[in-house]
């Protein structure tokens, strides 16, 4: 990983804006904004050519604490809104910020498209495995058993939905797992996928205090992966599938043609005109 | 004393590179928390945490005044050496609940103070430049000082181990 040569211009704090979290203490997105000011800072990006892109969340609210550009979108939209705005800006470094609920329930058609696109962005989920801004609701990487909602009283009953599984299939280039409670890591994997070439999944566990303080337990639970082949596919599937959920992370990362829209009018407005001219 | 040093620091630059990342986080992080307990109306932690975390920038500005006349090294975030996923002296911001009390703010400050103290004492016993193990030993010895300073203020509040106070107005709401 390059590192830059002297002292980036800008420290982390610089990166923060004046707005203060409403998350609740404890929450493990702090990790995750200490990370992404800290990667921000380390790879000395201009505030200006920055933006974070976001739906409805908890862990949506991110751009807002972050010194740069940043568009707080519509529930489930954040990767639709980041490919627009990357096809017309690819000069800026696209982050997109959201947590399981939003990516993969309400967005999840957008997160397949997306991995697949193979567009330069970097997306990072929050998973907490539950709802948290609308009271804590089983969310699609909710276990089938969890039964500490009114809404499912008797758990899901459903498997819980793969990330890393699914973007792989789908053909994300870059994949990983990180984890709030070691925000050094979750740095330095940041840091990969936003100069990684192509669409980057970081999928952070990310625990929720308020609504699943079991998820403390997370600390002793996480480990890394036991191989470190991550070229090649069928390896990487293999290690997703004998995944216990815990494990931390490179998962997958490939080079592949980025899809990056030329943005090369084939016909004037004055062309178009003519045409729908009754 | 667990073991908060990865590997051992070699030159009194990079110790003060660690020692001033070590100050500057701590503070950064107390003034996180005290924000965010302004933001859940818990105001006299949030004050105590104010409080600490100007504590916190007078040491990172007596750091900075040591580090004069050196060029220090850049360090990526992930290759400090300190063995803890973040700097030592670093509230966790997973051991702060939104009812936490002026005590338990207070033993969570002893806890951090005990850590930095104990990695600067562990590089002054590990280093092998001469100049880096007495800068380490001094500021060992000063951290000391402070948490002398917080178990006194700990005697002070007569602090008991309690639990949280009951929450009236819990997360869970009916549906």
């Amino acid at each position: 990983m390059n590192a830059p040569a002297t002292t980036p211009a800008l420290r982390a704090k610089d990166y923060k804006s004046d707005i203060k979290p409403i998350w609740c203490p404890g929450c493990g997105h702090f990790a995750v904004l200490a990370a992404a000011t800290k990667a921000l800072a380390h790879l000395g990006l201009p505030k200006e050519q920055v933006a974070l892109i976001s739906g409805i969340g908890c862990s949506s609210r991110l751009p807002a604490y972050i010194d740069s550009y940043g568009f707080h979108g519509v529930h489930g939209r954040a990767l639709a809104v980041a490919a627009g705005l990357k096809t017309a800006r690819p000069d800026l470094t696209v982050l997109i910020a959201g947590g399981d609920g939003d990516g993969f329930s309400i967005g999840g058609n957008h997160f397949l498209h997306a991995c697949r696109r193979n567009m330069d962005m970097t997306y990072i989920v929050m998973d907490n495995e539950v709802y948290g801004m609308t009271k804590g609701q089983a969310s699609p990487t909710t276990a089938p058993e969890w039964t500490h909602s009114k809404m499912t009283p008797h758990g899901t009953g459903m498997r819980r939905f793969q990330p890393a599984a699914m973007a792989l299939a789908a053909g994300a280039t870059w994949i990983a797992r990180g984890f709030s409670g070691d925000p050094s890591e979750l740095t330095r994997l940041l840091v990969e996928a936003i100069q990684h070439p192509g669409f980057s999944l970081l999928h952070v566990l990310s625990p929720c205090q308020t609504f699943r303080p079991e998820q403390k337990q997370w600390k002793e639970q996480v480990h890394p992966f036991a191989d470190s082949n991550t070229g090649d596919p069928v390896a990487a599937a293999q290690r997703i599938h004998a995944d216990d959920g815990m494990a931390l992370g490179l998962i997958y990362a490939n080079h592949l043609p980025v899809w990056q829209p030329r943005n090369q009018a084939t016909s004037s407005i004055a062309a178009l005109e003519e045409e729908f001219r009754v | 004393m667990s073991n908060l040093l990865s590997q051992d620091i070699e030159s009194l630059a990079e110790f003060l590179a660690h020692a001033l990342e070590l100050e500057v986080e701590s503070a950064e992080r107390y003034r996180e928390l005290a924000d965010n307990m302004r933001v859940h109306n818990n105001l006299e932690v949030s004050e105590l945490f104010h409080k600490l975390a100007h504590y916190g920038d007078t040491h990172a500005a007596e750091v900075e005044q040591r580090a004069v006349g050196f060029e220090l090294p850049y360090i990526s975030p992930w290759d400090f050496k300190w063995s803890c996923p973040e700097a030592p002296e670093s509230p966790c911001m997973e051991d702060a609940h939104y009812m936490m009390t002026k005590c338990q703010a207070l033993e969570l400050a002893l806890h951090n103070e005990i850590r930095g103290r104990d990695f600067y004492a562990q590089v002054a016993n590990r280093s092998s430049d001469p100049a880096v193990r007495e800068a380490a030993a001094e500021m060992a010895a000063e951290e000391d000082t402070h948490v002398n300073m917080l178990r006194a203020w700990v005697a002070r509040e007569a602090c008991v181990a309690v639990s949280r106070p009951p929450d009236l107005d819990p997360p869970h709401m009916p549906e």
